[in-house]
């Protein structure tokens, strides 16, 4: 066995080296803090995504022209810059403008994936509640329901099913996004890894488990978007 | 007007170093938008075939990718596969790109039902006839907004590529940062960074809508 | 039969990815000189001769080591003569000379991978690091300094207790700190950041109190707002590094090392980029 292994020439040297290997799973808990943190980024993000777009979401799709402009300026504003760069707006520039202002990382890290991921959920909302037609709409308003109320009861109960497909793709989206805070030393599973690697050189180990741990966590979310969207379709 | 911003925007460094990131930047996303159009296009096709092996090995490819950050697949590129800086992040984001792409025409070519293949063989089209025709205008149109928006990502995406030192908008404007150092130039760089891909990104984004609208009106009421 | 012609369609756009990918990966083949080699070379640096090419990691953001002209594109330093002062003995036109921009992180990897000859980018020589790569004698001494905003009130080493200090991943001024603050008894906490540009951003916005690297690529980033403490640890050797294994390689850039010391163009090279 021993001879075998001693027989394959990239478990011996290179970047998949044994000892590489051995190194990475002697320093495992390092990943694991990270990927923790990423965690949490991760369901706080996400939550804050989810509240923001469905307001902006119902903003875009009402018949009031200001909050119907503000949520298109926030949709086009999020749609079209990157990510990273919202991010360094809040790291760098924000305790710039206001000096001793210091938002922890890891607020930073929520409210990115949550203000940018916010605009993607509602673009995704507005079009749930378009796709259910204005006749319901105006029928639940002449019942007497209130604008608010008719969305609540009748709109968006409806758009639920046809939004929920892209909505859990967001979330995939939204995790995997989480690892930007890297760049602005975060402390999540990207940063965690990326630090290791690069102290001692041992990338390949790092990285094959750095993806997987990435992978395990939106994996079953992606799944759960799989289901959603076959059973649309069979609806 | 001597202010410290006006001192850095009269200064053509500037104008020249985020120009160069600039065309870095363009020079990542359109060939990573290109090449992830062909391998999207394949992957997906294969899915869509249900062929055995072909379709198991897109799923898996599918799958697995599209679950990883884009970050971590243009560290990879670099780290492991050793590619320049600028060719790690054109690889490691058309590696992503083709992923999602692929599942884009997946679901482009799924929504054509069975019945208007069936019918437009037995009106004598061929194959290619049938999807020229038939299939692929109402499912093109149906896909150019998630296709426009997935570029409109790698674009946006291409910053990553700051992580590995590739002279980009993004590291360009922040080396630029410790030229003009002083926070109302800092803040400035950052503004003008946003713009340069707002303004890139919501021209794209205009087209892909008025080129829709367009396309769907020619053809009658297509979806919904 | 709508399967069978969609498979007919996917050889074709393989085929087309497959000429796609060839006209990607295609790389331009030098041509190997003519002319004779005047001097017997060793083989690592005849290898480098016949690919016509030397390819050199250099830094593009430290000043009087290697910086790179933001207009022009081009590269200056002490670092960028010393690879034009290794070219000329190996027989390769200065215009023959590719720089490659590196960073602490990206060196190592991008020697193991093929990518370049020769690192000529302030790297020190660790014991470490002689296990996975191989370096020439010294070539210059630096030491890991610290550079403060004025405002901060930062005098010294002692004054870090509770502060944060930003330090580029892979480099080695992580454990030269962390090394020194335990021996004074001062607590520092850590950030890492792939690249010197964003710690300096980070130091501007006061997410870090310190940035802490080579006291040479400090130098790059001093303002007038801003200084290097006097502090200084670890005293470091900056060596010429090449892939493991490429030992008469080293061998050679030593022995023209030797020369240059004995001869004075290295204190020439020193003096005209004011680093001694």
């Amino acid at each position: 066995m021993t001879e075998l292994i001693a027989g394959i020439g990239f478990l011996q040297e290179g970047p998949f080296a044994i000892p590489r290997w051995e190194a990475l799973f002697s320093n495992i808990d390092v990943l694991w803090a990270g990927a923790l943190v990423t965690l949490l980024v991760a369901s706080l993000g996400l939550a804050m995504a989810l509240a923001l777009g469905t307001v902006i979401g119902v903003m875009s799709a009402s018949h009031w022209r200001i909050p119907r402009a503000f949520a298109r300026v926030y949709v086009e504003f999020y749609q079209n810059t990157p990510l990273l760069i919202q991010v360094f707006m809040l790291y760098n520039a924000i305790p710039l403008i206001y000096p001793g202002l210091f938002i922890p990382v890891i607020v930073i890290g929520v409210f990115g994936v949550g203000m940018y991921h916010g605009a993607y959920i509602a673009e995704v909302v507005r079009a749930g509640i378009q796709s259910i037609g204005r006749g319901q709409l105006e029928a639940a308003l002449s019942q007497g329901f209130t604008y608010v109320g008719a969305m609540r009861f009748i709109i968006i109960p409806q758009a639920m099913r046809i939004v929920l497909p892209p909505l859990t793709n967001q979330a995939v989206n939204l995790i995997k996004n989480t690892s930007v805070i890297a760049i602005i030393a975060g402390g999540d599973l990207m940063y965690a890894g990326d630090s290791f690697a690069g102290r001692y050189g041992h990338y390949g180990p790092t990285y094959v488990v750095v993806g997987l741990l990435y992978f395990l966590m939106c994996f079953p979310l992606a799944r759960l978007t799989r289901r959603l969207e076959d059973r649309m379709m069979a609806a | 007007m001597n202010t410290p911003v006006m001192l850095m925007l009269s200064d053509p460094v500037l104008y020249i170093g985020l120009g160069r990131g600039l065309l870095l930047t363009l020079q990542i996303s359109v060939m990573s938008i290109a090449l992830s159009f062909v391998f999207g296009t394949i992957i997906g096709s294969m899915r869509y075939s249900g062929l055995p092996v072909l379709s198991q090995i897109a799923t898996t490819y599918i799958e697995f990718i599209r679950n990883l950050p884009t970050l971590l697949l243009i560290l990879v590129s670099y780290f492991v596969l050793g590619l320049p800086a600028m060719w790690a992040a054109t690889i490691g984001l058309t590696i992503y790109t083709s992923a999602i792409i692929a599942e884009i025409i997946r679901g482009g070519l799924n929504s054509v039902p069975e019945g208007q293949w069936e019918a437009a063989r037995s009106q004598g089209f061929s194959f290619l006839q049938s999807m020229r025709y038939i299939v692929l205008p109402p499912s093109v149109v149906k896909m150019i907004p998630a296709i426009v928006s997935q570029f409109v990502t790698a674009i946006k995406d291409s910053s990553f590529a700051m992580a590995i030192g590739a002279y980009e908008l993004m590291f360009k404007g922040t080396i630029l940062a410790a030229k003009y150092w002083k926070p109302s130039q800092i803040i400035t760089i950052y503004v003008v960074i946003s713009m340069v891909y707002f303004v890139i990104n919501f021209t794209i984004s205009m087209i892909a809508r008025r080129l829709q609208t367009k396309l769907s009106i020619g053809r009658g009421s297509i979806g919904s | 039969m709508k399967k069978s012609a969609l498979l007919v369609l996917l050889a074709l756009s393989l085929v087309l990815g497959a000429f796609a990918l060839a006209g990607c990966g295609a790389k331009e083949e030098a041509a190997a000189p003519e002319t004779e080699p005047a001097v017997e070379l060793p083989a690592g640096a005849k290898a480098i001769k016949d690919a016509g090419v030397l390819r050199v990691g250099v830094k593009a953001d430290v000043p009087n080591f290697g910086l790179q002209d933001a207009a022009t594109g081009e590269f200056a330093g002490m670092e960028i003569d010393l690879a034009k002062a290794i070219a000329k003995r190996i027989g390769i036109a200065e215009d023959k000379v590719k720089f490659e921009a590196v960073t602490a992180k990206t060196r190592g990897p991008l020697l193991d991978n093929g990518q370049l000859d020769l690192v000529i980018a302030t790297f020190t020589i660790k014991p470490e690091r002689l296990e996975q790569w191989n370096f020439s004698k010294p070539y210059y001494q630096d030491e890991v300094g610290l550079l403060v905003k004025n405002s901060s009130g930062i005098k010294s080493l002692a004054d870090l207790n509770g502060k944060t200090v930003g330090v580029a991943q892979g480099a080695t001024s992580h454990d030269a700190v962390q090394a020194e603050a335990d021996k004074a008894g001062v607590k520092v906490t850590f950030l890492e950041f792939a690249t010197y540009p964003e710690i300096n951003a980070a130091l501007e916005s006061g997410r870090v109190d310190a940035f802490s690297v080579d006291k040479s690529i400090l130098s790059g980033y001093l303002t007038e707002n801003s200084t290097i403490l006097p502090d200084g640890f670890s005293p470091q050797d900056y060596g010429i590094a090449s892939k493991k294994g490429t030992d008469d390689l080293t061998t050679f850039i030593n022995g023209m090392l030797a020369e240059m010391e004995t001869n004075g163009e290295m204190k020439t090279l020193l003096e005209k980029w004011s680093l001694n």
